[in-house]
């Protein structure tokens, strides 16, 4: 018994139409998620105002058709931001973000590269990572100087699980 | 009856040795080794008190760490969802197009209309894609 047509696999259709003429074209991102990941926190300090504009339009009514314009002006302000950071600190930027690209995109595996790239963005565009909800009186999980959980101590997980494991 | 005034036989009776029988030994005669009951009680308590106290500092830790990983993602979420609803809208645009293009002679077809009864965005399940030529 053969399968019946409907059933056979066929490649994805990838929709080819351009975006309306009357929407303002706008340039996408373009990254990935490990550089997205290394700058979300400046991402969020930084577009902290139209991204709550476009969460709170999007929270009035979820039909995407409404909140073009928002979202036009938070892909703008995350273009800029991620320009800047490459103008100002390209290098550390890059040594974190590939660091999180190797090790399973967690903070705490790529911590010293994180520090100098923090350092950097401080002194160079007075941007700060923060950590919301962090318990009064404790320290934020990030500028630890002796986390229980390190980058030596997943090294030997790894290992153990026949990972290689270098830096 | 026999008389009884006889001379009494002498006779040796079981008795213990000259200064009485030694004493039997039934106690464990084993030299005394080891740390004492107490201090291993003690040591015992203080290892496990140690490793509660560190594994409750990697536990806070770790709930730490995924607030943080959390946050980093929320502070994403508007731009992937900015980009994501413009795709959403072209194809949207796209597909109302086609269905215009094939409705074309039924009289008093709105294309692209809900078939909900509703204002609210309801998003798109079932998706017409044109037919391979």
């Amino acid at each position: 018994m053969s399968a019946p047509d409907t059933q056979v696999a066929r490649p994805p259709f990838i929709d080819p139409t351009p975006l309306p003429v009357d929407i303002p074209p706008v340039d996408e991102v373009g990254v990935t998620s490990a550089p997205l990941k290394s700058a979300a926190f400046f991402i969020g300090a930084y577009c902290k105002e139209y991204n709550e504009d476009f969460m709170l339009c999007k929270n009035e009514n979820n039909d995407p058709a409404h909140c073009l314009k928002e979202g036009r002006k938070v892909t703008r302000c995350a273009i800029d931001i991620i320009r800047k950071l490459r103008e100002h600190c390209d290098k550390e930027f890059e040594t974190h973000w590939k660091c999180l690209d190797d090790r399973n995109q967690e903070y705490y595996r790529c911590r010293p590269l994180e520090r100098e790239f923090n350092e950097c963005v401080w002194k160079s565009l007075k941007l700060e990572k923060v950590i919301p909800g962090t318990p009064q009186g404790q320290e934020p999980v990030h500028l630890k100087t002796k986390p229980y959980w390190t980058m030596s101590s997943m090294v030997q997980l790894t290992t153990l699980n026949g990972g290689s494991a270098t830096l | 009856m026999a008389s009884t005034t006889a001379r009494p036989i002498p006779r040796t009776q079981d008795l213990p040795p000259e200064g009485g029988f030694p004493s039997i030994r039934y106690k464990r005669n084993i030299p005394k080794k080891g740390p004492s009951g107490l201090t291993l009680v003690l040591g015992i308590t203080a290892i496990s008190a140690y490793g509660f106290y560190r594994y409750f500092q990697g536990k806070n830790e770790r709930h730490e760490l995924e607030r943080e990983n959390m946050w980093s993602r929320i502070h994403l979420v508007p731009l992937l969802q900015a980009e994501h609803d413009r795709d959403t809208y072209r194809r949207e645009q796209a597909a109302i197009k086609r269905e215009a293009e094939i409705m074309k002679d039924v009289p008093g077809w709105k294309p692209g209309e809900s078939v909900y009864h509703t204002k609210r965005y309801i998003p798109t399940s079932i998706w017409v894609i044109p037919e391979k030529d």
